[in-house]
């Protein structure tokens, strides 16, 4: 802090700032000395009191921050521990309690992104801890008192996908007596679990358990299901979200009454989705019997009509109810919901990526799902597991696991968790049938870890089912009779297999659904390393979403099994439901504060606005907010050139009192990061999870949206002495504020032309996109950079120094 | 559903598939080439014979494929084409 400039604060009152430092047991402690940030604290000013503890966060520790804030008349708090993303909440509120507005209060992350990814360097640690400190403490000198607005919540949800969680979301949110939409891109809801034949580890039919519920959502009075419809565009915030969705025509009216005379005539057929392929089905058809909504559907791709000729009417003859109707076309459903369930579960691998086992060349080798068709007495062939060459019932039949899984071939190292099961349920499924079955699993661990299942693996074995560790290598068929070879190695014998089966089982994995992308661009969700979307915390939060007023359900998450689909999809109805029963909720207050005085109408802000929220007021020519509209960017307020323009609580001088603070000491060695809220600074926070470790030269600096970022920032930083400036945002198409991270990519990539005009390295200027997923590239970066900045000159820092200097005045 | 389907269907040898006998009134044919152009199966094709109007009336390529939608009946100008069906014929595979 440098002490020509001291804070203007609207509270006239003197500044006193209390900082606490968190041991967080030996998670800080480990690799920081505490204490001796705590004195160093000591001595910043308008510090008046500096203290550490053993757990800031617990009940003694909020205590004590409650009664130094009373008896010692602080008048803003600073807690250097965990990431605010975690905890800020937390001691916002401890303020509140005591009385002081819970904008007077900031975080220094010293844990995720100091002393977990800093553990064998306790001394560097420690001076970057204090940095963090001290950025801290500079910034909450600028804290202003800040009220927040408060918005009407919709009571009505939006439960995108109809499997099993969406159902029981749908139920429980329903039963509560709110307003539903659930929403279904196939003609039927059921999902995965109407596949399945039974179900583990209680071998219930599934269907039978799952169609009444289906049943109950088709007649529930609060619920709305748009099946074969999907969503096309969300607009909106918590509490208040426009979605519009696409309903695609059925061709067929609710007049429907399932008589099925349709299907009998249509001359047509395809290969049934439903069914995996293995049965058949007409151009007019229904997937299953149970389906819900009963009324049948066209395919169009098969009818013989097209493009509104009638060619062929037979469906239409043999309709008594008159229900099909040729003319129905595309419609689009608007509708505003509170919040958002994601439950659009999660696609089966396609083993035909591994050739050496040879599916979708030999004929016997199916997959998982397939057999579940085969196995199912409403399913092809009635329930009688016959090999698909030559419709014979197999006497010797092979499961392979992890075909897909905890393998590196396809970047799928995670497991599925629910193949194992399944695998040992189909086995018992083939014992219960055919007795006298011959059954190999093939297997790498069986993991058997949930209520039952451990006893219904040991049912198989003493069923007589053969298990053997290690997967075959190959599978070879033998051409004339379409048997097939495993050759492999049994890793617990030590020696090699070659088995002869009559059948192959491929237990596939779950991944995430192809389409996914398109719903974490609509809902600016994050998505982990494998594509499954992410949580807001892995063991807190684990059924929120990183934005507001969105929860997910079921696989769309992570694999999980029936049983735990229905408890997070429980879990994320009452988490939706607690929202709502409130009916409002408050908003940040991070919009922007304007001053009149310098605006000069240029409407640049207004420009860069994703949200359309500012407006020009030509009859006293100057810029106005619309608070309620604003999503909380920043972007506005870097792209107004007259400082006309800040955000609250991300304002100019608090940024750059942040930079002024990292730049006071050693600024030659260090890196001054920005990063965004959403994906950067998150991922950061990953890394520190993981324990990636990366040097210690980075200082980050939170902003809402790497768009909060104003050149006049990188000025600032350069013009300081800073080695190294870093941006860090969400990949482009992901911002959460839309597109405002459009506005980054341009202005860096025009602070490089600067740069490489006034003869400067442009390396020392970086942008990266990283989610909240990927820590590793953060950390990597970090570390390219701390190579950058050791072969920086001191020439070239005074160079820097020399050019930017007009950014040292102001702020 | 996103699996890839690639098997022949298991039950696609139940399939019961009606048997169309294609009736060409060749002298009544105008050449107008409708039914050609609008099968949806394209079971149809111009021949080379010339009729007794002097132009080229259809001919049957493949009567296997026909699926009795009789829209060549109904497309006609000149009433020259019209579809029975003969009995099921079982365990016939669809093409």
């Amino acid at each position: 802090m440098t002490e020509e400039k001291a804070p203007k604060s609207k509270v006239s009152e003197e500044i006193r700032i209390g900082v606490y430092v968190c041991h967080c047991g030996l998670n800080i402690a480990g690799s920081v000395d505490c204490e001796e940030v705590a004195k160093f604290a000591a001595t910043l000013p308008h510090v008046v009191l500096a203290k550490d503890n053993m757990y800031t966060c617990s009940d003694q520790g909020q205590a004590l921050i409650r009664n130094d804030i009373r008896e010692h008349k602080l008048n803003r708090v600073v807690v250097a521990s965990c990431s605010p993303r975690l905890h800020e909440p937390t001691f916002r509120k401890v303020c509140e309690e005591a009385g002081l507005n819970k904008y007077l209060f900031e975080m220094a992350n010293i844990r995720e992104q100091c002393s977990w990814v800093h553990l064998y360097d306790r001394e560097a640690a420690t001076e970057k801890a204090k940095d963090l400190v001290k950025m801290a403490v500079a910034k909450a000198a600028f804290l202003e008192p800040s009220e927040e607005i408060e918005v009407p919540i919709i009571r009505k949800t939006l439960i995108i996908g109809g499997g099993v969680a969406g159902i029981q979301a749908a139920l429980d949110l329903a039963d509560t007596g709110y307003e539903v939409y659930l929403v279904e891109k196939e003609p039927s809801i059921g999902g995965m679990m109407a596949r399945i034949d039974k179900t583990f580890p209680t071998m219930d039919c599934s269907i039978c358990i799952l169609a009444p519920k289906m049943s109950d959502v088709g007649h529930h009075p609060n619920i709305e299901l748009l099946t074969n419809s999907e969503v096309i565009d969300v607009k909106g915030y918590i509490g208040n979200f426009h979605v519009k969705i696409l309903k695609k025509p059925r061709y067929v009216t609710k007049d429907c009454s399932a008589c099925g005379e349709c299907t009998k005539v249509c001359p047509v057929t395809a290969p049934n989705e439903f069914d995996a392929g293995l049965a058949i089905r007409h151009a007019i058809y229904t997937p299953f019997a149970q389906a819900v909504p009963a009324t049948y559907i066209i395919d169009m791709n098969t009818c013989l009509n097209k493009e509104g000729v009638v060619v062929c009417d037979k469906c239409m003859k043999a309709c008594e109810r008159q229900a099909i109707n040729f003319d129905m076309k595309p419609e689009t459903v608007e509708i505003e919901v509170g919040t958002i369930i994601v439950a659009t579960g999660a696609d089966v691998f396609d083993p035909s990526a591994l050739p050496n086992y040879g599916y979708g060349r030999y004929p016997n080798v199916i997959t998982s799902l397939e057999f579940e068709r085969l196995i199912n007495a409403g399913g092809p062939s009635g329930g009688h597991l016959i090999r698909p060459s030559d419709k014979q019932i197999p006497k010797r039949v092979a499961f392979i696991q992890c075909v897909g899984s905890r393998s590196n071939r396809n970047e799928r190292l995670y497991c599925s968790n629910v193949c194992c099961m399944n695998t040992i349920k189909d086995s018992l499924l083939i014992k219960e049938h055919w007795p006298r079955t011959e059954i190999y699993v093939f297997y790498v661990d069986i993991r058997a870890y949930g209520k039952g299942f451990e006893d219904l693996y040991r049912r198989a074995r003493k069923e007589g089912v053969k298990f053997i560790r290690g997967l075959p290598a190959e599978i070879i068929e033998d051409k004339k009779t379409r048997n097939l070879w495993l050759i492999g190695e049994n890793t617990l014998q030590k020696e090699l297999y070659k088995i002869n089966v009559d059948m192959v089982i491929l237990s596939v994995g779950l991944e995430p659904r192809k389409d996914s992308e398109i719903i974490q661009r609509l809902l600016t969700l994050s998505r982990t390393q494998y594509g499954f979307f992410m949580e807001a915390h892995p063991k807190l939060r684990p059924v929120d979403a990183a934005t507001g007023g969105i929860f997910f359900a079921g696989c769309a998450e992570a694999p999980k099994d029936i049983k735990d689909s229905v408890t997070q999809a429980s879990a994320a109805a009452a988490r939706a439901g607690i929202l709502m029963a409130k009916g409002k909720i408050a908003v940040e207050a991070i919009t922007p504060i304007t001053f009149p005085e310098k605006c000069k109408a240029c409407g640049l802000c207004i420009k860069v606005c994703p949200y359309n929220a500012l407006t020009l007021n030509k009859e006293l020519r100057r810029v106005e907010v619309i608070e309620a509209a604003c999503g909380g960017c920043g972007t506005c307020a870097a792209e107004c050139p007259f400082e006309a323009l800040t955000q609250n609580h991300f304002t100019d001088e608090q940024i750059l009192a942040q930079i002024d603070a990292v730049t006071e000491h050693d600024a030659h060695r260090k890196i001054v990061a920005f990063c965004c809220n959403w994906c950067a600074y998150a991922g950061a926070d990953f890394a520190g999870v993981s324990r990636m470790q990366y040097p210690p030269s980075a200082r980050i600096i939170r902003t809402m949206c790497s768009g909060r970022v104003s050149p006049k920032f990188i000025e600032r930083a350069f013009a300081r002495g800073a080695a190294a400036v870093l941006v860090a945002g969400c990949h482009p198409g992901d911002c959460h504020y839309i597109n405002a991270n459009y506005q980054t990519q341009k202005r860096v990539e025009r602070f490089w032309k600067r740069m490489e005009q006034l003869g400067l390295k442009k390396e020392r200027l970086q942008l990266l996109w990283a989610t909240a997923a990927e820590g590793e590239r953060i950390a990597s970066k970090i570390r390219e950079m701390h190579q950058v900045i050791k072969e920086i000159s001191p020439e070239e820092i005074e160079h820097s120094k020399r050019v930017f200097e007009k950014a040292l005045g102001g702020g | 559903m996103p699996e890839r389907i690639w098997r022949e269907p298991v039950d696609s040898e139940k399939l019961k598939h009606s048997k169309a006998e294609i009736h060409i009134i060749k002298d009544q044919c105008k050449g107008c080439g409708f039914c050609i152009q609008y099968c949806p199966k394209k079971v149809l094709e111009e021949s080379n014979e010339i009729n007794a109007r002097g132009v080229h009336p259809p001919r049957i390529v493949d009567e296997s494929k026909c699926i009795l939608c009789s829209f060549c009946t109904s497309v006609c100008p000149d009433f020259a084409i019209f579809v029975v069906e003969k009995e099921h014929e079982e365990n016939v595979k669809q093409n």
